[in-house]
């Protein structure tokens, strides 16, 4: 065993070493071929580390950036999958390159977002102290089957971690359900009612069934989606009281928001370092995964209004008259990108780029799921709209149909072109790219401005 | 003129870009000046599909599937089967499509009865069968060809006598093993292309509609539409499926 181990540790990080004088990622390679010599190894080599692990539909890796701030600020020794490889494959890369031959990690502490896919055989391995569960919505169906598919994986990888403190969604029936019948500690986490005006039921709703007993539930209010105070008349599951809950949204613009947040019974004023209501919940849920992982509520909301921003997560670009990346890749979180648009006030330039390769979900049926009439609705203060990706044409089928007027819908597959349009521009450019949309036109804007690689 | 559309199970059977079939139904109506209405009728509805022009059932998470075959058996398969044999237009999909047959059988063995509307009956494969496919619908169907996505585990199978949408092309269809696709009788439409198919099919949706304006018109032709947008989807994944 003890062999096994050092070899697969070994042939990982030559592998790396060899990745990277390619000038390549090498993020989850090394670790496919370290498991296939020790499939056991992510078990050996997270045992003395204190793991935050972050998983869910949408908000995984913001919410894993704000908690890596809190532990950055707090002075302590961690790690993480920054570059956004979240299968057992990229963490298992992740532990080796931070552990010495011996298996011996160097970190006390790593914070790692999770594939939902992934989270059966990675939990168990793993052990977390801490899990955050953001939400659960419809996404990539070829890849993870229906949902209720994807939230019994969670649940299975729960039960094999009953020591963990969870911190789920309050809002989310899919997940703060998934405490039940388990015996771990929980911390809720959400938005209360009256904090952001109600929105009406949505035309589409992944959890409006309820999980107990199959009846349609109610809402006392909605925040988006199926996000908000549900109830079900029939068996009475209803929406568990969060511990971190936001009780008031002060102010939101296009650079952040300021938020009031009931803290365990503290009342703080938080501010959180990037806009949008779903950065919002993600603050929340960063706030008790940090507390949950014994740090103080102080440290949580430093880190809330000092974090950067993730990797195609509003990242900005100084770009023509600048430029901000928001990656999209279902229909929820798709919306949501459209409702921050709607709410900026100058005119703007938009680059849609749908690709359909396996980061993105060879299925691009979510594009109808998904509420373009509300952008349509905006027409008059887009400049220009470009379409891009291996899908380009479908995409601009989509916007014709939500009422765009198809002649005016460029299409423009050339990553370098779309960057040399980009400069052009002068008012501020928009992308909104699924996910190896984002790594293509990243990479083209990195060429020509500078700028990190994406494991970095 | 006017179509009714009804969105049967509307709010459960949505999964995967179904919304877009709806969408594309309406404009194209819209845009030759025909009036359209859609309106959901939800499980435990009392609500009566009759007075509908054309019915579509959507795909569902298996989860949901189940509460609707109840929902199905219960009151509503009389009253469906009644509005296929008059000839009334029915567009299923995926789950939907499966619901129509006389039951499901899970991967463990389990037979949960569906609506019975036609004789087929559907069983859980041992792999997923996904991925864009390419289909040729019958001459009674229009003859031209499909592109799709399917994404299904179950199997199904026609009983003799019952004519298949198409034949497959590139990809499983019905079952993977005798080349069917789908399913057509009298206006009903059934196919394992679930979420949009009729966008980028837009010669598809035409057909569909059409049966459902000869029935309550008389109309015998639509009037054309610019197609390029829809022309170009279409094309543009049918090179790739060579």
């Amino acid at each position: 065993m003890k062999l096994k181990v050092v070899l697969a540790i070994i042939v990982c990080k030559a592998l790396r070493l060899v990745s990277r004088l390619l000038h390549r990622g090498g993020t989850a390679m090394p670790g496919r071929y370290a498991l296939k010599i020790c499939p056991q190894l992510l078990s050996v080599l997270a045992k003395n580390v204190k793991t935050v692990v972050i998983t869910g539909t949408n908000g995984k890796t913001t919410c894993s950036r704000m908690v890596e701030e809190a532990f950055a600020r707090d002075g302590k020794r961690f790690f993480s999958n920054r570059s956004g490889a979240n299968l057992i494959s990229g963490i298992t890369t992740e532990f080796v390159i931070n552990s010495t031959l011996n298996g011996k990690n160097r970190c006390d502490y790593a914070v790692i977002e999770c594939d939902e896919a992934a989270s059966v055989r990675v939990f168990a391995q793993m052990q977390p102290s801490v899990i955050v569960v953001t939400n659960l919505f419809r996404d990539q169906l070829d890849r993870f089957g229906d949902l209720a598919h994807t939230r019994d994986s969670i649940k299975t990888a729960i039960k094999s971690v009953p020591t963990a403190t969870l911190c789920l969604n309050a809002d989310c029936s899919l997940t703060s359900s998934l405490a039940d019948e388990v015996p771990n500690k929980v911390l809720y986490f959400g938005m209360n009612k009256g904090a952001a005006p109600s929105k009406g039921k949505s035309e589409i709703s992944d959890g409006g069934i309820c999980v107990r007993c199959g009846h349609e539930y109610r809402y006392e209010y909605i925040n988006f989606g199926h996000l908000g105070g549900f109830y079900c008349p029939e068996c009475g599951h209803s929406r568990p009281e969060a511990d971190f809950a936001v009780v008031d949204i002060a102010q939101q613009s296009t650079e952040g928001s300021s938020i009031v947040m009931d803290m365990q019974g503290e009342r703080r004023m938080v501010s959180v370092n990037l806009p949008a209501m779903y950065n919002i919940y993600n603050a929340a849920a960063a706030c008790a995964a940090v507390c949950a992982a014994g740090m103080s509520k102080d440290t949580a909301v430093q880190a809330l209004s000092g974090f950067k921003c993730g990797f195609g997560r509003m990242e900005q670009f100084d770009i023509g008259a600048g430029a901000r990346m928001m990656l999209v890749k279902n229909p929820t979180g798709c919306n949501l990108v459209m409702e921050f648009l709607g709410n900026v006030k100058e005119r703007f330039s938009l680059v849609i780029s749908l690709n359909d390769r396996t980061g993105d979900g060879k299925d691009i049926s979510w594009i109808w799921d998904t509420d373009f009439e509300q952008l349509a609705a905006l027409s008059g203060r887009i400049k220009n709209l470009i379409v891009s990706g291996d899908r380009a044409e479908e995409m601009r089928l989509r916007l014709k149909y939500a009422g765009f007027d198809e002649n005016a819908l460029v299409i423009e597959r050339d990553c370098e072109k779309l960057v040399d349009r980009m400069a052009e521009e002068d008012c501020p450019v928009f992308i909104m790219p699924t996910y190896s949309a984002m790594l293509d036109i990243r990479q083209a804007i990195v060429k020509r401005c500078g700028g990190s690689d994406f494991w970095e | 003129m006017e179509l009714k559309i009804c969105h049967l199970y509307g709010d459960v059977l949505n999964l995967y870009g179904d919304r877009g079939n709806i969408i594309t139904m309406k404009k194209r109506l819209e845009w030759r000046g025909i009036d359209c209405t859609v309106e959901k009728i939800n499980p435990a509805q009392s609500a009566s599909i009759a007075g509908f022009d054309l019915i579509f059932i959507g795909g569902g998470m298996e989860f949901d599937t189940r509460l609707i075959a109840d929902d199905l058996r219960a009151d509503r398969a009389a009253e469906l089967k009644a509005a296929v044999e008059d000839g009334v237009s029915l567009l299923a999909i995926c789950s939907g499509y499966q619901l129509l047959g006389s039951y499901c059988q899970d991967d463990k063995g389990v037979k949960t009865p569906m609506a019975g509307l036609v004789d087929m009956y559907t069983v859980c494969g041992s792999e997923r069968m996904t991925g864009n496919y390419k289909f040729a619908l019958g001459e009674k169907s229009g003859g031209f060809e499909v592109v799709g996505f399917e994404n299904h585990q179950g199997k199904t199978w026609l009983a003799s006598g019952l004519e298949p949408l198409g034949k497959v092309i590139c990809g499983h269809g019905n079952n993977g093993e005798d080349g069917g696709e789908g399913l057509r009788y009298k206006n009903l439409f059934g196919t394992y292309s679930y979420g949009p198919i009729l966008p980028k099919n837009a010669k598809l949706c035409d057909y569909i509609l059409l049966t459902a304006l000869e029935r309550k018109y008389g109309l015998r032709e639509l009037q054309a539409l610019d197609d390029t947008a829809e022309n170009e989807a279409f094309t543009a994944i049918n090179a790739r499926l060579g």
